[in-house]
């Protein structure tokens, strides 16, 4: 007996290979988005830990300065005064290898006799070093052998590089040899070199860029610290290695997290394909069901049957989705490398980690979330007496006595959601939780809006398209069961699609508007810098004095970006000259700007950028203490301002300031104002021809650097839109297979409006009117839904994610194209089972199963 | 006695195979670079400075380092005694090699760079537990980690150092540390210099150049602290001082050398070294000298000396074999003594195997009886058994 319903089963599945087909496509969807994002994020972390593993070793502790760099003096101390030998200088950085684009090598300044109990690179044939070569000779370097090869580069070869524009070049003197793939991807990027040829590559003669210390974790390596601590210069501190890697890697969470909450929408959208699919194909065999019950199948076998179906398609589709995942995760990964590497630091990932961990979570979602949409149709279908599920008007009557109810826990929720969202606190998660409560809130609410859409809308659409359209209108409420569900499904979809899309449209209008204010200068110049959103290279000081002096500037203003620590961890801050203009480059959230611009240069006061003080939760009158050559100082905090650069947030003091404290001439970045009557364009140019070879520098105009500022931000956003692309397309898909379902279901119907004399053309117009009214039930109701989403995601989400105060920004081409879509998609979804209906026999349809 | 072609082997094994301290092999231990002598020989001395022709040693300048020249090193051998009459034996050298002829520093902006490199050996032998503890460090010879300077007189590599107390080289203070071991000692000069070879000209060879310059301190009175675990004991006794710098390259057919530094009860040092040829015969380039208490000396010549070996003593480690008793005649001066390691185990297990260690002699002096302490060097005994264990572990380690 169970055999025969299982085979029962199986052969209900193969009659409907095309909705059983979309439903597997909706599940597989569903989990290869999240999959994909979720094998992005953790490849993409995986590279950064390893190549932090690399370059930190087994060192427990660092000593770093207050800024970039510490005195190279400290190490000698250390070393020679103390003895203590469980030390070793680093200088890092990065360098561009012009022959090979794309990439960006990691230099690792080391001294051969100091590393070895800090970093092990295991050697082979050739890979002896020869210290005549390596120290004793300028710009020499080893690279892992795989890279060699893949770069065609042999032992004597020179590579050139540039730092920061300035153009250097390194012979390859020695091949490490990876042992094993682990290693191979660690070393992938790096070049080992000698202190002195690190310090040469990145000019910072005297200074290092931390020191590697091992401190064990006990008695004596407390005494150890304590001498240490003491021997340390003022500015210089003592940090675990471990602490600082996190810093690091944290900069991406919130980024990280925001991708997986998008992710998990797609899925979302997926579980309501798999509710619509089930409950489809149990309103389907109501009658055989009926009969099964009739002859004493008992309801737990029926139940357990409808969810050893769902459970066919969970896991067929979840395989699907699997490998679909992994495919699109070799794309996600570069998109999402490509943003680490524009806002935060420099990444490569080599290759798409396929964690065991990420595939296991994708699976148990996919067929998590399909068992649960299944519950409810499984459940309608076994708890109902075995007379009463042979009648299906029964049924709708029920929903529809039902469909208060679902309002008042619609409301109920949208009640939860608020509150949640108004909840003080920072978590993303629950944000996001909030968010999902507001889906289901409206999901909730669908039934009894298309019940009154239908009934406002059914005079009308008589009037229009005479009796069909009154019929079609009715027929949307009479199996409002299904149909509801198709609605909901398709407004989430396209509600999503909406509200990211006024998210991203508010925040590309606020930072328009942001660069159109900062960016008053007429002629801006900085080194290329490896990460778009930070300047981590220096102006040569020759080319500072040429451009300054460039006939036809009349105002140069100068910036400066170094990274010290403070009492809130690392911080990003920026020294600015002040110019006339400068106080109208920044608006202040809080502050007072007559105050502030009156004392800047030179008093121990700082201004924050918003999202500083929002993750840090420094406010204007709040004092932050920051590391300087002079020892941790303290700073007043005098105002808050509008800052769409950073969503690390930085701290900006005046250069007067700056230079009492720090001893660093750098600077990063020049602002020039052309004086009157020059012609930008023309300064540009001149000013290009005046820099010539000395340094690589990018000169930009105005309104080429505000370009080139949305161009990034754009292709940051990428990942968002193709993820918004991707529930679109579950969405539709999902529609696709409800609408049909319906469709196909009402084959008996439709066949008795053909007998009755209504012709094919009729009836495809009857079809298509009714798909094409629930499209554009679902494309209105998503604008409401679509921009509630939008709200918690500028307000909410965004907030406490980054910290920025976004301007909403709601253009009527995104609603417009909300509602075109929603009602094409569904167009497009009744086409398919008109075309069969009015093709096929009446009374074939007519005949029951 | 010249230890230049050591010298040679090391600044290759520094200068190609501190690789491994970089390239470890995967066990963690660092590939133990060993080369044959003939290998080491094959050195470029192309550019650097060479010790051609006798010249007049200026001091204090040549206290300090002579950095054109491809090695050099600053040498303290001792034996002393604590209170209760326990014996150590130290030996605490500074190396200092050229890696490139030239220079480039003075070019560069960065203060790391150097062409020079230091090497520093500390070895200790507690007699009366059979301890032998030796130490290797390595630093490049810049950003004051590691450096020579004749005035104020320092050697050091990080915090190992020779310092002279007042500036002068005497009275001297050597300081050294690591894992429990240490030593802090004052030596007094009680001999004047001895300049070795012909006025501290030393060849090696018959080639021009293939030559080092070389003076000794034979004699050195000396007192202070040794440490070993929790146990200090104050000592005294007598130390031995070489410091020598050459560019040299040594003759095919030779394979090694044994170096003797004796200092007898009489008041009479004794330095004499033989190059061992590869079929076992000392090569002409032996030389050696007596002095006088008085500091007078007297050279002796490869004909002079009569070296027979009594017994012999082979490595656990290295499996190599090496002498571990002679009977040293100088007949000409009716010396006869009969040389004992204090110990035979004082092999120092570093980049390069030597073996390195504190000796007792016991003999007659113009039919008087004699008594001293000394230290002997002997390399080249490892190679043969070091070679097999190389091609075992496979090219590299």
């Amino acid at each position: 007996m169970k055999r025969l319903l299982w085979k029962n089963s199986l052969r209900y599945l193969f009659r409907h290979p095309l909705l059983i087909g979309l439903s597997v496509l909706g599940v597989a969807l569903g989990v290869a988005v999240v999959v994909a994002i979720d094998l992005a994020n953790t490849s993409a972390r995986e590279a950064f830990s390893l190549s932090a593993e690399t370059v930190t070793g087994k060192a427990t502790h660092q000593v770093i300065g207050a800024g970039e760099g510490l005195d190279e003096r400290v190490y000698r101390d250390v070393r020679v005064g103390l003895g203590v030998r469980d030390t070793a200088p680093v200088v890092e950085g990065f360098a561009r290898a012009p022959a090979y684009p794309g990439r960006t090598f990691q230099v690792l300044g080391i001294d051969p006799l100091a590393d070895a109990p800090f970093r092990s690179y295991t050697g082979g044939v050739g890979s002896d070093l020869d210290l005549s070569l390596f120290i004793a000779q300028p710009q020499t370097g080893l690279m892992a052998r795989p890279t060699a090869d893949a770069l065609g580069l042999a032992l004597g070869d020179t590579l050139a590089l540039t730092v920061g524009g300035v153009k250097q070049s390194l012979t390859l003197i020695g091949l490490l040899d990876p042992g094993d793939d682990r290693s191979a991807q660690a070393m992938d990027n790096l070049l080992v070199v000698d202190v002195a040829t690190a310090q040469d590559l990145f000019d910072m003669p005297g200074r290092l860029s931390r020191i590697d210390v091992l401190i064990p974790d006990d008695a004596q390596g407390t005494a150890l610290m304590a001498r240490l601590e003491a021997a340390v210069p003022e500015g210089a501190e003592i940090v675990r290695s471990a602490a600082r890697t996190r810093t690091v890697e944290q900069m991406t969470r919130a980024f990280n997290l925001n991708l997986t909450a998008l992710s998990l929408l797609a899925l979302v959208v997926g579980m309501f394909l798999i509710y619509n699919t089930m409950t489809f194909s149990v309103v389907q065999r109501r009658t055989l069901v009926g009969r099964l019950r009739a002859l004493g199948v008992t309801r737990r076998e029926v139940f357990v049957l409808i969810l050893g179906e769902a459970l066919l398609i969970g896991i067929v589709g979840t395989a699907v989705g699997l490998l679909l995942g992994i495919v699109l995760g070799q794309g996600l990964v570069q998109l999402v490398t490509q943003t680490i590497n524009d806002l935060y630091y420099v990444l490569r990932v080599r290759t798409l980690d396929l964690s065991p961990w990420t595939l296991a979570k994708g699976a148990a979602l996919g067929l998590g979330a399909t068992l649960l949409a299944t519950l409810p149709p499984a459940r309608e279908a076994t708890n109902a007496p075995a007379g009463a599920v042979l009648r299906r008007s029964q049924e709708e009557s029920r929903v529809r006595d039902r469909v208060p109810k679902m309002a008042l826990s619609g409301v109920a929720l949208g009640v939860v959601a608020g509150a949640l969202l108004l909840l003080p606190g920072r978590s993303i998660t629950v944000s996001y939780g909030a968010l999902l409560c507001v889906l289901l809130a409206f999901a909730l609410l669908t039934p009894a809006a298309v019940v009154v859409f239908a009934r406002v809308l059914r005079p009308v659409m008589g009037r229009i398209f005479g009796i069909l359209g009154r019929m079609a209108a009715r027929g949307v409420v009479t199996t409002l069961s299904r149909t509801a569900v198709a609605v909901a499904a398709l407004m989430i979809a396209i509600a999503a699609t909406v509200g990211v899309g006024v998210m991203v449209d508010s925040f590309r209008e606020t930072v328009q508007v942001w660069l159109g204010y900062s960016l008053q200068a007429d002629v801006y110049v900085q080194p290329p810098s490896l990460v778009f959103r930070r300047n981590d290279a220096s102006l040569d000081p020759a080319v500072v004095e040429r451009l300054t002096t460039a006939p036809g500037v009349a105002g140069v203003y100068s910036v400066q970006t170094i990274r010290v620590t403070s009492s809130e961890g690392r911080t990003d801050l920026v020294a600015i000259d002040q110019g006339p203009n400068t106080r109208r480059t920044f608006r202040f959230k809080k502050g007072d700007p007559d105050e502030v611009w009156a004392g800047f240069q030179g008093r121990d006061m700082v201004i924050v950028s918003e999202p500083y003080s929002y993750r840090y939760g420094v406010a204007v009158g709040d004092t932050i203490t920051l590391q300087t050559n002079q020892g941790s100082r303290p700073f007043a905090v005098r105002a808050v301002f509008y800052d769409y650069g950073s969503d690390l947030g930085v701290v900006m003091m005046g250069r007067e300031t700056y230079d009492r404290y720090y001893d660093d001439p750098g600077v990063a970045g020049l602002a020039l104002y052309a004086a009157p009557g020059q012609d930008v364009g023309a300064l540009v140019e001149a000013l290009r021809a005046r820099v010539g070879d000395a340094q690589e520098v990018i000169i930009r105009s105005n309104r080429a650097l505000r370009e080139a500022s949305l161009d990034v931000f754009d292709r940051t956003f990428t990942v968002t839109i193709v993820l918004r692309l991707l529930a679109v397309l579950v969405a539709f898909v999902g529609v696709l297979s409800a609408l049909m379902a319906l469709q196909l279901e009402r084959a008996r119907e439709l066949a008795v409006l053909r007998v009755n004399g209504l012709t094919p053309r009729q009836l495809w117009r009857y079809v298509t009117m009714q798909t094409g009214l629930m499209g554009l039930m679902a494309g209105l109701f998503s604008l409401p839904l679509g921009l509630a989403l939008a709200s918690v995601l500028i307000y909410v989400i965004n907030k406490r994610s980054f910290g920025w105060t976004l301007q909403v920004d709601v253009s009527p081409e995104i609603l417009a194209q909300a509602v075109v879509l929603a009602l094409l998609a569904a167009m497009l979804a009744g086409l398919y089972p008109s075309w069969k209906m009015a093709r096929s026999n009446p009374a074939l349809a007519l005949r029951e199963e | 006695m010249s230890r230049y072609a050591f010298l040679a082997i090391l600044l290759l094994v520094v200068a190609l195979g501190a690789g491994a301290f970089l390239l470890r092999s995967d066990s963690g231990e660092p590939i133990q670079a060993s080369l044959a002598l003939a290998e080491a020989m094959g050195g470029d001395t192309t550019g650097y400075a060479r010790a051609v022709e006798v010249r007049d040693l200026i001091f204090p300048d040549d206290y300090g380092p002579h950095p054109g020249y491809k090695t050099e090193w600053w040498y303290y051998t001792g034996n002393l005694n604590a209170e209760d009459g326990r014996h150590f034996g130290f030996e605490f050298t500074i190396f200092r090699f050229a890696l490139a002829p030239s220079d480039t520093a003075s070019e560069r902006a960065s203060a790391w760079a150097t062409n020079q490199l230091f090497m520093a050996h500390f070895a200790l032998t507690d007699v009366a537990a059979e301890g032998f503890y030796a130490f290797e460090r390595f630093s490049r010879g810049a950003v004051g980690l590691a450096g020579a300077q004749a005035s104020p007189y320092r050697v050091w590599l990080e915090d190992w150092s020779m310092e002279g107390v007042a500036g002068d080289p005497f009275p001297m203070r050597l300081r050294a540390a690591e894992d429990g071991v240490s030593m802090d000692l004052t030596l007094e000069a009680a001999k004047p210099i001895v300049l070795q070879g012909d006025r501290g000209l030393d060849p090696k060879g018959p080639e021009p150049g293939n030559a080092s310059y070389y003076y000794s301190f034979t004699r050195l009175p000396t007192t202070g602290t040794i440490t070993v675990g929790e146990r200090a004991y104050a000592v005294r006794g007598l130390s031995w001082k070489d410091h020598e710098w050459s560019t040299s390259a040594l003759g095919d057919e030779q394979v090694g050398w044994d170096w003797f530094a004796l200092q007898l009860s009489d008041g009479r040092d004794l330095m004499y070294y033989q190059l061992r040829r590869r079929d076992g015969t000392p090569s002409p380039f032996t030389n050696g000298i007596l002095v006088a208490p008085d500091g007078t000396t007297n050279p002796l010549a490869l004909g002079d000396v009569e070296l027979e070996v009594l017994d012999t003593w082979t490595s656990p480690r290295s499996a190599a074999t090496y002498p571990a008793r002679w009977r040293f005649r100088i007949p000409s001066e009716d010396l006869d003594l009969q040389i004992t390691p204090h110990m035979p185990d004082q092999e120092m297990n570093v980049s390069v195997r030597y073996w390195e260690g504190a000796v007792r002699i016991d003999g007659t002096a113009g039919g008087e009886a004699v008594t001293g302490n000394g230290y002997v060097e002997m390399t080249g005994y490892g190679e043969g058994s070091d070679e097999e264990e190389r091609g075992r572990r496979g090219p590299g380690g």
